[in-house]
């Protein structure tokens, strides 16, 4: 019997589809060679999957480093197939309680990978996964336990995409099911676009019922702002950044005060690398939600390496920027709308009349902007301009609004829901369209919350967020006049448009539901910490349940309700309640001297 | 009655519970006594007379059962429990308690079922019994207080001083082979305490290089052996840079070289011990030897001077002392004087210790005690009616 039908009788034992469907596929993806130490290796577009000296031995290697990050109550889940070596040794290191599940997202590699060597019994004990990504997700998450993934980065890369499909189908099924209280601290920025971000992502999260430490940067914003007063260059830099470091030494006092689960960093937040290196020695968990376009604002490359987490908007070339820059984990994050704040809304006439016009613009006055919206000052429509950092914009003084102010949010809202035609078209520092269109700013998502019909220009994202029965899109700037030409034509239309785009963000695209898959991708990676949490094993009720064989715990559960997260400190503060003279029997005792060596953060500042 | 002592703090305080321990035995010989103390002072706490028993308790674990806690929470009550049983299956008639640390004090009601000291009402109340009280205020306030801290031990277990220093007899632990020969009879030796525990509390090494060279150029038989933790190595070598070659024969560097029992045991082959270090000097004080102290920044001569009859302390005006009483003291040690020439010095006074009924307290050389009646006075109004009846009967 050939090498092939031998292993592929194995694979056909659990999982017999599989075998078949792999005998159908044939191989002739991987080129196998002998390596020097004899078995074999094997390369996949000019790359080497396993080490050309002795493939085993670096096998061996790579499982002992994972070993000490897995648990016994998980799933691991290893992404990457090459010739399977470091599966064989990870079945041998780990022991044989724990589930060891693959991901096959070739067939033919896997076809190579079962021919070119003899399998072990180890194979026996592998559940293979393989199909489409909703399916291999669902055959995961039907364990039913906590998954550690580990990436053998050599063979995973060669098929990212489905990689990534099977971790955001599993991150989805996770921000699904997720309960669970955390303790997260959000730190914003000083100002700028991301702090209403800020403020709609802490909304979300205590929505979802985490408890949630917004450390407010925009308290100091005056201070900040007004050392643009020194008339030194060097002097006003030298200042600023140590403000921003004293802000940044401020976070940690604060996350010392009352430690959080997650520290969440929007965009622009004062953070510096030394304290999030320090935060990382103390082992806090810290994410970054990205929000603005990497290509233009690039400090994120000094601090990739700072946070466990990153959050992007963008997709492809960016998440392959930040992993060569050192981030340990990137993923997509898209932006989102809060619904409650940008909301449809019937304008008075007195608000048609100041807000209401045919076509609207919102934004700051970017060159593209400039160049491309004194197009659309015609007698065919009425058009309003509205935002700030217009000055020098002669051609469209005429339809500026309020003198070129900055527009607040309640503004935004009305302009949106009295304009027939809202333009929402992306920044770009030259005259045209943006060429690296990707992200999908916020104002398309705010547009589509509000139910209010827009016009926006084509991003390559934009396809997986909204359909084109919900939003319109242009491709060329010659094409808008005519364009809106023909959407004031259609009223029917634009309110169908507007209301589906609506239905979609309530649906898909609003803060609860970024910060769901947000938790559940920090979750999936530490399933022991976060993942814990979130699946609601810290809860009263659960905790509870598990108590059987050691019921001490009990009389102390019952005190809180089932659903509260309760932890060593919630414990003892109930405890400590009870007041000084209460009796306390034995268990409390412990849990109070427990308590006393809980881990110390004083030494954190 | 079997007994415990909780003393969960560092090597200073245990060394001065030796008293509270002789006056227990005293009060009752019938009374066994053990005592809690941190793990790694288990070995020199087993050489103390009157105790039956050393019980250790492992921060550590504690440290990592509570770090454990999300992982094991439902199992980890009866691991710890498990732990306490190796104590033994009864608990202690009584817990003497010698700390105001909630950690002490859930200690002694998970170990015993009376508490005397802080926690005595309750372990979470917050109530402090008059000694703990007093000693609380004393050092919130910096008052001036004459009461040893060792007697107010005593007083928190409710006996009064046993009126003599309790020595501790000298291991016989093996030295490093060449530490082996301090302690020969025909040289003066001299253990120089190199560190302290505070950085605050430390003798500069260019202090201590001119205070050793001049000891060694004055008496050729004079031998120095520096005393530290592997922590103070550096320290030991910053102190041998500023010495002359010719006079680093004379001089042994054990810092870092030896554990407790062993540094007791070095000690008590010494005539002298000096430094700002009050745990190290109290160590020594407990094995006989004589002490010199150099107090400065928090360390007060009245409260933690080493305990006993004859021994000597530099007392600082100043936290942060710029002069230092170098002649003056050596003098003391090289003619074995009852007092140098000048006993007050730039910014510094030299006080000498003595015993009474009421415990340890120390004067200036040729004038009389005049802390006796202030001691006396918080003695009646620490102690209970009870125990100043028991105080007066004995």
């Amino acid at each position: 019997m050939s090498i092939l039908e031998s292993n592929l009788r194995l694979v056909a034992k659990a999982a017999p589809a599989l075998a078949s469907a792999v005998r159908e596929a044939g191989g002739g993806y991987l080129e196998i060679e002998p390596a020097r130490s004899g078995p074999p290796t094997a390369r996949a577009q000019g790359r080497l999957l396993h080490s050309a000296y002795d493939p085993l031995k670096e096998a061996t290697t790579w499982s002992e480093a994972q070993r000490s990050s897995c648990r016994d109550e998980e799933v691991i889940l290893i992404l990457g197939l090459g010739l399977l070596y470091h599966v064989e040794t990870l079945c041998q290191v780990l022991p044989p309680s724990m589930q060891i599940v693959v991901v096959v997202p070739d067939l033919t590699e896997f076809h190579d990978a079962c021919a070119a060597r003899p399998w072990g019994p180890w194979a026996a004990r592998v559940t293979w996964v393989w199909g489409e990504p909703h399916a291999m997700a669902e055959q995961i998450v039907a364990t039913g336990k906590p998954v550690r993934i580990l990436t053998y980065e050599a063979a995973a890369q060669l098929h990212r995409d489905a990689h990534a499909a099977v971790e955001q189908a599993l991150r989805r099924d996770a921000a699904r099911r997720a309960g669970g209280q955390l303790r997260i601290a959000v730190i914003g920025p000083i100002y700028g676009g991301s702090l209403p971000v800020t403020r709609s992502v802490v909304a979300a999260l205590q929505s979802l019922g985490h408890e949630v430490d917004w450390i407010d940067q925009s308290l100091h914003a005056q201070s900040y702002h007004s050392l643009a007063g020194l008339k030194d260059l060097r002097h006003r830099q030298v200042m600023q950044s140590k403000f921003a470091d004293f802000l940044s030494q401020l976070t940690l006092v604060r996350v010392a005060e009352r430690p959080p689960d997650l520290v969440l960093a929007m965009a622009q937040a004062p953070m510096t690398l030394p304290v999030l290196e320090h935060l990382r020695n103390k082992h806090f968990l810290t994410a970054m939600w990205f929000v603005e376009n990497y290509r233009h604002l690039t400090y994120w490359q000094q601090m990739a390496g700072g946070f466990d987490f990153w959050f992007v908007i963008q997709q492809a070339a960016c998440l392959e920027a930040f992993r060569r820059a050192g981030a340990k984990q990137v993923s997509y994050l898209p932006m989102a709308a809060d619904p409650e704040v940008h909301t449809p809304l019937v304008p008075t006439p007195a608000e048609q009349s100041e807000y209401g016009a045919d076509v609207s613009f919102v934004g700051a006055g970017y060159a593209n902007r400039r160049a491309i919206l004194p197009q659309l000052i015609t007698k065919e429509w009425t058009f309003k301009l509205w935002g700030n950092e217009w000055d020098g914009a002669s051609a469209l003084s005429s339809v500026l609004q309020r003198n070129g102010a900055r527009i607040d949010t309640e503004t935004c809202v009305k302009v949106f829901n009295a304009t027939k035609v809202n333009v929402n078209l992306h920044s770009h520092t030259g005259r045209g369209l943006d060429p690296d269109a990707d992200f999908v700013n916020p104002r398309t998502f705010e547009l589509a919350a509000c139910g209010a019909y827009q016009l926006v220009d084509q991003r390559s994202l934009l396809g997986d967020l909204f359909t084109q029965e919900e939003i319109a899109v242009f491709r060329r700037t010659e094409d808008l006049p005519d364009r809106i030409r023909t959407s004031l034509r259609e009223p029917d239309l634009r309110k169908a448009m507007g209301q589906a785009a609506r239905r979609r963000i309530l649906e898909e695209h609003t803060f609860q539901h970024r910060m769901q898959e947000l938790l559940a991708q920090v979750g999936m990676s530490s399933p022991d910490r976060v993942g814990t949490i979130l699946r609601g094993e810290r809860q009263a009720g659960q905790l509870g349940g598990r108590s059987a064989d050691h019921p001490e715990l009990l009389p102390l559960l019952h005190r809180f309700p089932d659903a509260q997260r309760v932890e060593l400190e919630d414990v003892a503060e109930g405890i400590r309640r009870r007041g000084p003279t209460a009796n306390l029997s034995r268990e409390e005792l412990l849990v109070l001297m427990l308590d006393e060596y809980r881990v110390q953060t004083r030494d954190l500042v | 009655m079997r007994s415990l002592i909780v003393q969960l703090a560092r090597l200073g305080d245990v060394i001065q519970t030796l008293p509270a321990i002789a006056a227990l035995n005293a009060r009752d010989s019938s009374e066994t006594l053990d005592v809690l103390c941190a793990a790694s002072l288990t070995g020199v706490v087993s050489l103390f007379p009157g105790i039956r028993r050393v019980l250790p308790w492992d921060g550590d674990r504690w440290r990592q059962w509570a770090g454990g806690w999300r992982k094991t929470s439902m199992s980890i009550l009866p691991t710890v429990e498990s732990y306490l049983q190796e104590y033994g299956p009864a608990l202690y008639g009584a817990a003497y308690n010698l700390n105001q640390h909630p950690r002490s004090i859930l200690a002694a009601h998970l170990l015993a079922r009376k508490v005397v000291g802080p926690g005595h009402s309750g372990p979470v109340a917050q109530g402090l019994p008059r000694w703990a009280a007093y000693l609380r205020e004393v050092a919130r306030d910096r008052r001036p207080n004459s009461v040893h801290l060792a007697d107010a031990f005593c007083g928190m277990c409710g006996v009064t001083p046993p009126g003599f220093a309790p020595r501790v007899a000298p291991p016989a632990a093996a030295l490093p082979h060449d530490l082996a020969c301090i302690g020969e009879e025909n040289h003066r030796w001299i253990a120089v305490i190199v560190g302290a525990g505070d950085v605050a509390r430390c003798l500069p090494p260019q202090v201590w290089a001119q205070w050793i060279g001049g000891l060694l150029n004055s008496d050729q038989d004079c031998r120095v052996v520096l005393i530290g933790t592997a922590g103070e190595r550096s320290r030991a070598l910053a102190i041998q840079d500023g010495l002359s070659p010719l006079l680093l024969g004379r001089l042994w560097d054990a810092t870092g070289r030896t554990d407790l029992c062993q540094l007791a045991s070095l000690l008590a082959r010494c005539r002298w011990a000096t430094g700002a270090d009050t745990g190290s000097l109290h160590l020594a004080a407990a094995v006989g030897i004589k002490t010199l102290g150099f107090y400065f920044a928090r360390a007060r001569v009245h409260e933690t001077g080493p305990y006993g009859e004859g021994h000597w302390v530099w007392q600082a005006s100043s936290h942060s002392p710029t002069t230092w009483p170098v002649a003056e003291s050596l003098s003391l040690i090289l003619e074995s004087s009852e007092a140098p020439v000048s006993s007050v010095t730039d910014g510094w006074q030299l006080w000498r210790g003595h015993m009474d009924e009421w415990g340890a307290s120390f004067t200036r050389p040729g004038q009389a005690d005049s802390s006796k009646a202030e001691r006396v006075r918080v003695w009646n109004e620490c102690m209970s009616d009870s125990e100043k009846d028991a105080a007066v009967l004995r």
